[in-house]
């Protein structure tokens, strides 16, 4: 059988004000993934994300106004699209999101197991891997956090009849299939919910895998319970409308 | 025409508007006009959106001049009160208005976030050249 070329792979790093940890995270995916190439997207920084992932040696795509994590997360969608990456994997930038853990995600979709693999904090833990064991704390979740999780978590099922137990996860992996998906639609406001509704209902393999992750290292979480009530009504609304959408032509197979 | 028209003025007592609310009403009417016209003339409001609001003046003008029409207008909605169905019909179409505003909105802002992202995109090709670029200069220097 003939060798096939080496698949290229494009690690993306969606920040937004994360000078604090942006280093360590470039660092820990190049320490990870040496093969990949990674872009950082800088939705907006006030302050020196964009110079410090320069420094580092890294492409940044700079947003030139805070346009939300979904069109960061878009934006890193288009450019492994139009670079024609064949698979590409997002993490958070404040260093919740250990880079081994990705690399383990990127693994499913090489294989071809899956389009898009989604990384779960509370799927059935694994095994620790040997050498791959994060240092620190692993991550615990506040209670408004819980609450709307698991209301997310109850709704998708239902709407997607395929279980997801981390709906919110920012760490993923994906192919080509998936980037032409979500480099068309994705929404601003809702970007992690809505795209898993997408993505089954486009009849793609969504997968969950579980990871494990860190508690964050830079930055502070934007969730205050008013705020998460506001983001469950949302997402209820995002849902619900998803149910109804008029489904794309047939995604590429 | 006029034969049409006079009935619908002579209604004018069965309507709670006086002559001088009507002049008033007229008159706003007409200035208001004016004023959507001077916007489109100094480039502050577009054509496509004009639209809309002219027909809101002309149809506050023809309230004025012929109310009449108001009176047509309860009646076939059923409302006994003429000013009552001149609130819910200045209200319903207010809503609509601001539900069309919101529309528009969300288009631009579609719009803006995929401007920002092709800049952004622009952005990081430049980079990537200059540094392949800088790479190149400094293998031809060794």
């Amino acid at each position: 059988m003939e060798q096939s070329p080496p698949l290229r792979t494009l690690v993306f790093i969606p920040a937004w004000n994360e000078e604090a940890s942006v280093d360590a995270v470039i660092a820990d995916v190049r320490a990870h993934l040496p093969a990949a190439d990674i872009l950082v997207v800088d939705d907006g920084s006030t302050d020196t994300t964009t110079a410090r992932a320069q420094a580092a040696g890294v492409i940044v795509a700079t947003l030139p106004f805070n346009q939300g994590l979904g069109a960061a997360l878009q934006t890193g969608y288009l450019w492994a699209l139009r670079e024609g990456y064949d698979c590409c994997a997002h993490l958070d930038a404040d260093g919740q999101h250990p880079a081994s853990e990705v690399a383990r995600l990127l693994t499913e979709v090489r294989e071809d197991r899956a389009d898009l693999v989604i990384g779960s904090r509370y799927a059935a833990q694994p095994e620790p891997l040997p050498g791959a064991e994060p240092e620190g704390e692993d991550y615990r979740a506040t209670l408004s956090r819980r609450i709307g999780i698991n209301v997310f978590r109850f709704i998708l099922t239902l709407a997607t009849r395929q279980r997801f137990t981390d709906t919110t996860s920012g760490m993923r992996a994906a192919n080509r299939r998936v980037m032409k998906l979500f480099s068309e639609s994705y929404s601003p406001d809702f970007a992690e919910i809505e795209s898993l509704q997408l993505a089954v209902r486009e009849g793609l393999r969504v997968e969950e895998v579980p990871v494990r992750m860190l508690e964050r290292t830079g930055g502070s979480s934007f969730l205050t319970p008013l705020r998460s009530a506001f983001f469950i009504f949302k997402g209820l609304i995002v849902i619900l409308v998803g149910l109804f959408k008029p489904r794309h032509a047939e995604a590429e197979r | 025409m006029r034969a049409t028209l006079a009935p619908l003025a002579a209604q004018a007592d069965h309507v709670s508007l006086t002559a001088q609310t009507r002049i008033i009403a007229a008159a706003l009417a007409i200035l208001f006009m004016v004023w959507i016209l001077d916007l489109i003339r100094r480039d502050r409001l577009q054509e496509r959106y004009s639209v809309v609001w002219f027909v809101a003046g002309l149809a506050m003008l023809a309230g004025a001049a012929f109310p009449g029409l108001l009176k047509f207008v309860a009646d076939l909605m059923g409302v006994r009160d003429t000013n009552v169905a001149l609130f819910s019909i200045v209200l319903l179409l207010l809503l609509g208005l601001a539900l069309n505003f919101s529309v528009i909105m969300s288009r631009q802002a579609a719009q803006i976030t995929r401007l920002a992202q092709e800049r952004a995109i622009e952005r990081a090709r430049e980079q990537a050249a200059r540094e392949a670029l800088e790479k190149q200069l400094d293998g031809n220097a060794e």
